[in-house]
């Protein structure tokens, strides 16, 4: 595990996203705060609904136009992104200091340039590369990410390219002015699972060279696993707990977390239901009051549904938002399962005994 | 970091509380209706609001006026009383609110009798091109088998200029309003056809229709409750825009003789005639007044059928 | 314990598309049988054609070879209209995409009972009602629910409703094409729940088409795993899982994310190279290597593979 460097690079406090929609203002996210630390990998885990593409395209500017920040800010390198008014400030950040991997490489590319040209424009617009210049740093790069004979392939188009080859261009593309930042929406989900392992990988390799952080935004748990140096779980608009993969693995302490991590079918016992959470995410029209999560939770409290739970502190680096933790509360264990995980890794040390063989 | 916590919190609430199974099944979902968004964006567009009023006041009034005290016959010549002489190409005054044209009708009611006439041509053509169109297209687009067969036979028709099948019709059957009726009809639907076809190929093989072939549902079935639902926007903007459509061609086969006698009024007898005495000035209120109308008319069909096209889109339900 | 009792054969099935310049096969020359009862799970990645498996028994894809064998009889190709309202009723779908395999238009009510109409399984409406209610409880879903529209519902609620729709008609038989993969996490479960015990209260066989490998182990009793089109390795679920014999199936084994830091940062990738067998001298055919548990491979890979496990 890297060691987790001190300096923040990204420090977002206490931000308030809304959506204006059918006449309504709704708000997405409910006031959150998250540190990004310099060189780290963040990994933000939720599901449909809990706002955690909002709130990364927020570090970018690209809300939909119907969404604007209400409060709160977005710090980086000395400037508020939060407090951006129009496209000029962003035209220096955006692809350039922080960049963004998207789910469907097929809609993240120009499908009527061919991919050389795609990544030779980032050079020349924030780099002021000449054509030539240009096209050479582009196949290079093409070289880096791993697509066989990039000193031809470079003049094809994204449609002659499968998908996992596809997301390598995109990366590509966000890579080129080596941003200090990569935010990765769900970068695999839409790719074969040996496709998923070569691009993380990929994206890992990239990291190290490069030194830049990374921030992923998704729902697959194992993904989160491989990657993550820290994870933030969301859960309707707010982060419900923070801390090292580690603490959260392996001492969760939000009954979401636990939800979560229970229902995986990798932990499950065959025979036996997987455990499930009952109902579904709240939807953004019906105003919340107290903890988000009650309504599913089997472990509310009657305080869960007045009041919305503050922060506690498990350890320096890991925090979870219920009030299970507060002193007051009665003393809850975890889901067995999330108990006997620390076991249950022998079973899955048993998963592999075929493919380690 | 903690939050500070708050002080006075009753011991009680930090007790298990009831677990509502339903509860959580009914927070998810939200109460979205496509019509009434399709409405409410409809009713946003000003413009098309103001127009829809005025189509609607005109269609009234064009069913009312004959009914309205003191109308004139269109096809009565007007004869002075006082000097027995034809009361020709009088401009627009008190008796005669739109004038009167070269033989002395009044072109006030000419103006809405033609109105009517072509109005209901526009009507029943469109109704025809709907009816067809949509059956043709919807057969032609989902069923595989039948695609080429259909495809050929829409390709030698719509290759077959309009113009001159619609000549031929009307020197075949002669001019008139049943003639004019059948060639428009005959030309008509292959636009609406096309369209449906293509709009029904994107769709024909998404999730939901195949689950309804697995449930054993019947073609006629999955087009009309599969399909069709999906397409009505782009059948009321095509409609839409066929009865001004419709009404265009009128003109034009008026234009070129082929169009409705002139014992029976209609848009494009009147802009023809106006039209043949336009360069003198004091007369042009023969052509600018049933221009006028016609070009309410179409202006009113393009926009709203458009505005409305736009409204029952998904996408612009925010 | 299941019965002996095949339900559904598969004998040398092949299914062609034509494309740009000819043919394309999607599935070549497949076999593989399920018991009356089991759940039977078929995995693969994109483009192996498991989705053109399914959709071919349940006669929305054409075949152009080899047979499918429904309780003994062929339910390919042409067959006498009363056998194909028979399948309608006894072999039922469920989809992936649960924002795709609902009609926006129409209403809970008559979604869920489409099949119903069609197989006149009812003798009136109060009846229709009771029914459309019953399916709604059983998939963990209010009755209140059949007067909305699916814009309403969330995905995994939208996939419990594609699962009543399946159900109402009293099946033998389901093939569920990748139904959770859509899904978030959490709501996964719920739905693999549901399936499981579906199938167990109703005595159902269940054939799950999926690529995620963890999810298969869970449900299936015997899997098969499927790629360009051909089975490589067949056999009882756990039995593949503890000695995965064919290079295809140990790279999906090894490429499975497990929610373990500490197992995963230190994990090596181990991708599959088509380019590692050579079948020039020695042809392939599908062979029993241990009992129940077959692979696609010649003679001496065979050696090969199975010596790990000896």
């Amino acid at each position: 595990m890297a060691d987790i460097a001190e300096e923040i690079v990204l420090d977002v406090k206490d931000i308030v996203i809304k959506f204006n929609l059918r006449g309504q203002a709704l708000t997405a996210i409910r006031g959150t705060s998250l540190d990004v630390r310099k060189g780290e990998t963040l990994a933000i885990v939720g599901e449909s609904g809990s706002g955690k593409s909002v709130l990364t395209k927020s570090f970018l500017g690209m809300l939909d136009k119907n969404g604007w920040v209400d409060s709160g800010s977005v710090l980086f390198e000395g400037q508020d992104l939060a407090a951006f008014r129009d496209e000029k400030p962003w035209l220096s950040i955006r692809g350039k200091k922080i960049s963004m991997v998207f789910q469907d490489p097929m809609t993240s590319l120009n499908p009527l340039k061919n991919v050389g040209a795609q990544i030779a424009e980032v050079y020349a617009l924030h780099r002021g590369y000449g054509a030539k210049q240009a096209t050479a740093a582009a196949i290079e790069l093409l070289d880096r990410v791993g697509i066989p004979e990039a000193g031809k392939r470079h003049r094809q188009y994204p449609h002659e390219f499968s998908g996992g080859m596809r997301q390598r261009v995109v990366i590509a593309i966000a890579m080129a002015c080596a941003p200090r930042i990569l935010i990765c929406d769900e970068p695999t989900t839409a790719l074969d699972v040996t496709i998923q392992a070569q691009i993380l990988d990929l994206i890992r390799s990239l990291q190290r060279e490069y030194d830049f952080t990374t921030i992923y935004i998704t729902h697959d748990l194992g993904v989160v696993a491989n990657v993550a140096d820290r994870v933030a779980v969301m859960y309707a608009g707010k982060i419900v707990e923070c801390g090292s993969a580690e603490e959260v693995f392996y001492d969760p302490r939000h009954p979401y977390t636990w939800a979560l991590l229970s229902s995986l079918p990798q932990l499950g016992i065959k025979g036996k239901p997987l455990f499930s959470i009952k109902g579904t995410p709240p939807s953004l029209f019906k105003t919340i009051e107290g903890d988000a999560f009650s309504a599913r939770n089997p472990y509310a409290l009657k305080i869960d549904f007045l009041r919305e739970p503050p922060r506690f502190q498990v350890s320096p680096s890991h925090w979870a938002a219920t009030w299970l933790l507060d002193p007051r509360a009665p003393k809850v264990e975890p889901p067995e399962i999330i108990r006997n995980l620390r076991e249950s890794r022998q079973a899955q040390d048993a998963w592999f005994s075929g493919s380690k063989a | 970091m903690s939050d500070r916590l708050p002080e006075a919190i009753d011991p009680s609430l930090f007790e298990f509380a009831e677990f509502d199974e339903g509860a959580g099944e009914r927070i998810g979902y939200s109460d979205y209706s496509y019509w009434k968004s399709t409405f409410k964006v409809f009713l946003k567009n000003r413009m098309a609001l103001h127009l829809l009023i005025v189509l609607i006041a005109l269609l009234l009034f064009t069913f009312v006026q004959p009914l309205l005290p003191g109308q004139n016959s269109p096809t009565k010549i007007n004869i002075d009383p006082a000097t027995s002489v034809q009361m020709r190409n009088k401009p627009p005054d008190s008796t005669f609110w739109f004038g009167t044209n070269s033989i002395g009708q009044d072109l006030w009611a000419r103006i809405w009798s033609g109105t009517r006439t072509s109005l209901l041509i526009g009507l029943i053509v469109g109704f025809f091109e709907m009816l067809v169109g949509i059956i043709y297209g919807a057969l032609w687009g989902y069923v595989r088998k039948l695609d080429r067969a259909m495809t050929e036979v829409y390709n030698v028709l719509n290759n077959i200029p309009t113009t001159i099948i619609l000549l031929l019709m009307a020197y075949i059957l002669r001019p008139g309003f049943r003639t004019m009726i059948i060639a428009m009809c005959l030309t008509g639907w292959l636009g609406l056809a096309r369209f449906v076809r293509n709009q029904i190929v994107i769709i024909r093989d998404r999730e939901y229709n195949l689950a309804s072939r697995c449930l054993g549902t019947p073609t006629r079935r999955i087009i009309g409750r599969n399909l069709l639902p999906y397409l009505v926007s782009v059948i009321m903007l095509q409609t839409a825009l066929s009865i001004p459509g419709t009404i265009g061609w009128e003109v034009f086969l008026t234009y070129i003789g082929l169009g409705l006698p002139v014992s029976i009024p209609s848009l494009g007898n009147l802009v023809n005639e106006g039209r043949l005495i336009m360069m003198s000035p004091d007369l042009r209120y023969q052509l600018i007044f049933p221009t006028i109308v016609l070009s309410i008319i179409t202006i009113s069909f393009y926009v709203l059928g458009n505005a409305f096209a736009d409204a029952s889109d998904p996408r612009n339900h925010v | 314990m299941r019965d002996i009792e095949k339900i559904l054969e598969v004998r040398d099935l092949s299914v062609d598309f034509k494309v740009k310049g000819g043919t394309f096969r999607a599935v070549d020359k497949v076999n593989f049988f399920i018991h009356k009862g089991e759940t039977f799970g078929l995995v693969g990645e994109s483009g192996s054609g498991k989705t053109t498996i399914g959709r071919a028994i349940v006669r929305i894809n054409e075949t152009s070879g080899g047979e499918i064998l429904y309780k003994g009889r062929r339910i390919n190709g042409r067959i006498p209209a009363e056998l194909d309202r028979k399948i309608v009723q006894k072999i039922q779908m469920i989809f992936q995409d649960p924002m795709a395999s609902l009609n926006e238009r129409a209403k809970i009510d008559y979604i869920v009972s489409e099949g119903l109409y069609n197989i006149h399984g009812f003798s009136s409406e109060e009846e229709r009602k009771a029914l459309v209610q019953k399916a709604l409880l059983e998939v963990g879903l209010l009755p209140e629910f059949a007067s909305r529209f699916p814009h309403e519902f969330s995905g995994g609620q939208r996939q419990r409703i594609g699962i009543a729709r399946a159900l109402i008609m009293s099946p033998d038989f389901i093939i569920a094409d990748e139904p959770i993969s859509a899904l978030d996490v959490s709501i996964r479960a719920q739905v693999l729940n549901l399936l499981s015990q579906i199938q167990k209260t109703k005595g159902l066989s269940l054939m799950f088409i999926a690529h995620d490998l963890s999810v298969v182990r869970f449900i299936t009793d015997r899997i098969a795993v499927i790629h360009l089109g051909k089975i490589v390795e067949l056999g009882d679920t756990e039995e593949i899982f503890s000695k995965p014999l064919h290079p295809y199936t140990r790279a999906l084994l090894s490429a499975v994310p497990m929610p373990d830091p500490r197992r995963e940062k230190g994990k090596k990738s181990t991708p599959y190279d088509p380019a590692c067998h050579d079948y020039g001298e020695e042809a392939p055919s599908w062979r029993e290597a241990f009992p129940g548990h077959f692979v696609y491979g010649n003679e001496s890979e065979l050696e090969d593979w199975t010596r790990r496990f000896a």
